[in-house]
């Protein structure tokens, strides 16, 4: 590491992770355009992988707990790969719900009582 | 790592490698061969549950294989071999209803046994990487499967619900993963378990990741305040689909719930059996109540089942190992009861999403006795009185409830399961003690193998309800695995 | 045979009877019949053996089947067996099949496979629960019980019968699953003192005796339990405030119906007061008996009022039921042996007068369809020896010397005499209401003037339906005459009951 450089503290990257996740998760729940709440739920996705990676990087940074850094590294190729697969299936069902409604607008849909 | 841990891997793989087949076969043959198909993969599941009897049992006693990702016990064997059990069952049921369809039988069988596949991982991961992955290969599967009546608005609304809110509950229990990681590290449940149980001071970073793990599944076995998909999800999926997802990704969300709560998490115990204290009760109350008012049947089987999680999470309230087998054999017999439930469904629904209304069901003891009779079994069963199965289901775990000092709990419970009468009782009621349309009797639809599987349903049922010791044997068998007494 | 089977066959036969029934075909209705009234009284004969294998000088339990484990995991088994008390009951059951059998040979025209079907699993379970000697297995029968009786209302019954079966299955539903909650912590607390799961009846008798008290209700396990349990029987009792489903059952349900629900079922009830709450929790009872007295007298003058003023004789009669109970449960609260040993027989005594009273009203309800007092008057003359049975049957209801009421009655107020005078004031006052509206009633169907013109052509009663009643009317003046028949062998077992 540049010694010049300061690092940036690991909790800060860990708070940033929290406030996203709950932006996500917020954005899911109130968001009607199918589009945000997608963009929404990545959001959640990629703040846990946030915090997988800050606490990789705390975990990597002491030569007690070095072996443990891969595990949550692991996790967050895992998390992609998932996260890829779910918008492949969440994009084909809304765009299966445009085609017989011209909407993804979650509100119109309400044959079933949400 | 050896090639030889693989062997013990040899029925996933197989299963994979099956479901490419059928899904290849079916693009072929298009909208044809519905029952064939069925038939070659109900074939695969049957060669899966014998190589998991051949190498996939822990001839050994318990291990794990593939650096530590997967567990081969007898917990995981109980689990794979019943939601196969479902997942065959419900192949066998949707034979008929696809070709009654317009839809092709191909992608369905093929997602049904990838969704199986993803369901076994739960069953036996051993560590949150393994389970994590599982449980989207199930839910990825489900997701599809509700839709699959692409042409269907209501079938295309349940599954866009259920996939938004499904996504959300993994984003939360991801997140509660990535906190775990941080307090302690690893990923491992056997380590997870040493740790904790060797620190005893309270860690929050630890207790909010448990908790927001605990809400995710929570999300998967449908309990309050996450169970908002469920009647959606129910209602709009095609019938056979409704019974697939009530059943067998619930028993394996219950494996997995289990594995982790009861397992990893067992230590901390008291710091999180009041959230599931709250759920559960929370849970059985809210949907009991709630399926007092539905007129159709499906949305009523939801929160049927809804309810019915929250009499298995009593059982992961007690704590303790009766608590544990308990919940295993409720959700075998619950897994039995509600299929054939749902089998009956399928039987009246002769024509789209016909027979969902409780009143379609009037004056049917007349008509077809031995059907009505099938069905007054199940609500029987699902109400939990004797002598059905049901019945002993909800015995055990209440009595662990009742051994581990939760007695309020099981009180509300009981309660509960008497109001659950009246709204089981209400097909019953239609069934026999009210006069059909005579002129326009609603017809039946008269498919052998949905028969046969009802008949199993109603056997299985009736014979736990009289004699369940064998399948309690065999849960209790599954109990040392997770390190309780 | 071996005598040691003999009880699993009393209790299993009827159900292996339904399953015989299963197989004859539906149409053949004439066989139905036959083959159902054939198994009842070769239940009867069987029971008879009961009776004659019996030693009533044994206080505890007898012609014991062997426990076999059921569900190991938690300790139950399948045990069964009999004393003074409950042997006098299970006569009774088996007496009364027959005769709703034949009280139904007429009125059940539909459905007739599944009617006797139900009915002989409705005998399994009660004789079962009567017979228990395992709480669990007590339970099931107690819960299974629901099911036939449910669809006995449902199906066969009146115009209101939907809401009278669902009114009857949610109550008494609600009140015994909170019982079950009540077994189960018996047996937990059994298990915390042996380390053995049991729920062997002798066991939790043990575990229920040493119950904490506590201060309060709500802090007392003992307290807790017994009203779990008080509650499923109170219901089924059923005992004033708890009544209100029995006027609504009593009236939807068919002939045969009635004569079960009122001959058998509710002495489920009283019977789980004698059984289960008075030896399992002796203080709890100590600390309820002020209040089971004041419901008990409560039940008898209210039972007795609302008849009185009821146009319609089938209603009247299920309201007599309530306060004739309310005797019984006076009894059981009294707690003396002369009062308990009264309750016992008075249980029988009701089932044989108020079945055959159900079993008269529904004869002439068949030929001219009302069941309405004002619709008669005066028929004494058309139809005379209907007339003789109904005054004797209404004469052993309201306890006249010489009959079986009497004897039970007489029993119950003089055993409590010595304990709870103004109890006995109050009851001798529901007594003599009991005398008036059954006279009453009586009088206006029978002998007023003669008013309506369609009942002259009213059809005596005929030979099946005599033969119906005739062992009912057999046991009401044999029980009246010579009641020492009927109180010996219940002796010693009421005794030991006492004793804790």
């Amino acid at each position: 590491m540049n010694p010049t450089m300061i690092p940036i503290p690991s909790a800060w990257i860990l708070y940033l992770s929290a406030v996203l996740f709950v932006i996500g998760a917020i954005g899911v729940l109130l968001r009607r355009n199918g589009i945000s709440i997608f963009l929404a739920l990545e959001l959640m996705l990629n703040s846990a992988n946030l915090a997988f990676a800050s606490f990789a990087f705390r975990f990597a940074g002491a030569s007690a707990t070095a072996a443990h850094a891969l595990n949550g590294q692991i996790f967050i190729f895992f998390i992609i790969a998932v996260a890829a697969a779910e918008a492949a299936v969440g994009l084909a069902l809304f765009i299966a719900m445009y085609r017989r409604k011209e909407t993804i607008d979650v509100d119109r849909f309400n044959i079933l009582r949400w | 790592m050896s090639l030889s841990q693989f062997i013990p891997f040899l029925p996933e793989i197989f299963l994979a490698v099956a479901g490419f087949a059928i899904l290849l076969a079916g693009i072929s043959l298009g909208k044809r061969g519905a029952r064939g198909l069925s038939l070659l993969s109900l074939g695969s599941l049957a060669v899966t549950a014998i190589l998991i009897w051949v190498v996939g049992r822990p001839v050994e006693g318990a291990h794990t294989i593939l650096g530590g990702m997967l567990f081969v016990d007898t917990f995981a064997v109980y689990f794979k071999l019943l939601t196969m059990t479902a997942s065959g069952i419900v192949l066998l049921m949707s034979a008929g209803y696809l070709e009654r369809s317009d839809y092709s039988p191909g992608e369905f069988d093929a997602l049904i046994l990838f969704a199986t596949l993803g369901m076994m991982i739960m069953a036996s991961g051993a560590n949150l990487v393994s389970l994590y992955v599982g449980l989207e290969l199930m839910a990825l599967s489900q997701y599809v499967l509700v839709g699959y009546f692409k042409l269907e608005l209501k079938s295309n609304e349940g599954a866009v619900k259920y996939f938004v809110l499904g996504a959300l509950s993994s984003g939360v229990l991801v997140y509660g993963i990535s906190l775990l990681y941080g307090a302690l590290g690893t990923l491992d449940l056997g380590a997870i378990r040493a740790a904790l149980t060797a620190s005893d001071t309270v860690n929050w970073t630890l207790n909010l990741g448990i908790i927001l793990v605990g809400f995710g599944m929570l999300f998967k076995v449908a309990a309050v305040p996450f169970h908002v998909w469920t009647p959606d999800a129910y209602e709009g999926a095609p019938t056979p689909v409704t019974a697939f997802i009530s059943v067998g990704p619930k028993a394996a969300a219950f494996a997995m719930f289990l594995r982790l709560f009861l397992g990893a998490f067992h230590p901390e115990l008291a710091q999180w059996r009041i959230v599931m204290w709250i759920a559960a009760a929370a849970t059985v109350i809210y949907g009991n109540i709630a399926a007092l008012t539905q007129d159709n049947v499906k949305r009523m089987l939801a929160y049927s089942s809804i309810a019915h999680a929250g009499y298995a999470l009593i059982g992961i309230v007690a704590g303790t190992a009766m608590g544990l087998w308990s919940v295993m054999v409720y959700m075998l017999i619950y897994t039995f009861m509600n299929l054939g439930a749902f089998g009956f469904v399928i039987m009246l629904e002769t024509r789209g999403y016909a027979g969902e209304r409780v009143g379609d069901y009037a004056g049917l003891a007349k008509r077809h006795p031995g059907a009505a009779a099938g069905m007054l079994i199940f609500m029987l069963s699902l109400a939990g009185i004797p002598p059905t199965a049901g019945f002993m289901g909800k015995l055990y775990v209440f009595s662990s409830a009742v051994q581990a000092g939760y007695i309020w709990l099981v009180v509300i419970a009981v309660v509960m399961s008497a109001v659950s009468l009246y709204y089981y009782f209400r097909i019953v009621v239609e069934m026999y003690l009210k006069d059909g349309d005579e002129d326009e009797p609603a017809p039946l639809v008269r498919d052998r193998w949905l028969d046969a599987m009802i008949g199993l349903c109603v056997f299985v049922t009736l014979f736990l309800g009289v004699y369940p010791a064998p399948v309690v044997g065999l849960a209790q068998s599954g109990v040392h695995a997770l390190g309780l007494g | 045979m071996h005598i040691e089977h003999l009880l699993t066959f009393v209790t299993l036969g009827p159900a292996a009877g339904a399953l015989i029934l299963a197989f004859i075909p539906g149409r053949l209705e004439k066989v139905q019949r036959w083959a159902a009234l054939l198994i009842s009284l070769a239940e009867f004969a069987l029971s008879c053996l009961l009776w004659a294998n019996f030693n009533p000088d044994i206080a505890g339990f007898q012609l014991q089947t062997a426990k076999v484990p059921w569900i190991p995991q938690l300790g139950i088994s399948y045990h069964l067996g009999i004393d003074g008390i409950s042997l006098l009951l299970v006569m009774l059951t088996t007496l009364l099949m027959p005769v709703v059998i034949i009280a139904s040979w007429r009125s059940i025209s539909e459905h007739v496979k599944a009617f006797h079907i139900s009915l002989l699993m409705l005998t399994t379970a009660m004789l079962g629960a009567f017979v228990s000697l395992d709480v669990f297995l007590f339970y099931v029968f107690w819960e299974l019980m629901l099911i036939p009786m449910y669809f006995i209302i449902g199906v066969w019954g009146g115009p209101r019968r939907i809401y009278a079966a669902v009114k009857f299955f949610i109550y008494t539903m609600v009140g015994s699953v909170l019982m079950l909650v009540g077994i189960l912590y018996l047996a937990y607390s059994n298990h915390l003192q042996t380390h053995v799961w049991s729920f062997a009846y002798s066991d939790l008798l043990k575990a229920g005796r040493q119950l904490q008290m506590g201060h309060s209700f709500f802090t007392s396990p003992q307290m807790l339990v017994f009203a779990a349990f008080a509650l499923a029987f109170a219901i089924k009792v059923p005992m004033f405030p708890f009544h209100t489903w029995l006027p609504d059952a009593h009236t939807e349900a068919p002939t045969g119906g009635s004569i079960i629900l009122a001959g058998v079922l509710l002495k489920l009830g009283t019977y789980g007061f004698l059984r289960y709450n008075r030896p399992m929790f002796p203080d709890a009872w100590h600390a309820f008996v002020p209040l089971i007295l004041v419901l008990a007298v409560i039940g008898i003058l209210y039972g007795a009022w609302v008849a009185l003023v009821q146009p319609d004789m089938k209603k009247l009669v299920a309201y007599s039921s309530v306060s004739h109970l309310g005797f019984v449960m006076l009894g059981l609260a009294a707690g003396t042996i002369a009062s308990t040993e009264g309750a016992v027989l008075q249980m029988v005594n009701h089932g044989l007068s108020t079945g055959a009273l159900f079993l008269l009203v529904g004869v002439i309800y068949e030929r001219r369809h009302t069941r309405m007092i004002a619709d008669y008057g005066g028929i004494a003359r058309v139809v005379p020896v209907y007339t003789g049975l109904f005054l004797l049957v209404t004469l052993s209801s309201i306890g006249l010397p010489g009959l079986n009421g009497f004897v039970g009655e007489f029993l119950i107020l003089a055993g409590t005499w010595r304990r709870y005078p103004v109890a006995v004031i109050f009851a001798a006052l529901g007594l003599i209401f009991g005398a008036i509206y059954m006279l009453w009633m009586v009088q206006r169907v029978f002998w007023n003037p003669f008013t309506h013109e369609e009942n002259k052509s009213l059809k005596d009663i005929n030979l099946r339906e005599v033969l119906a009643v005739a062992p009912l009317v057999i046991f009401i003046v044999w029980i009246g005459v010579h009641p020492t028949t009927f109180l010996s062998p219940m002796e010693a077992a009421v005794r030991s009951l006492l004793m804790h």
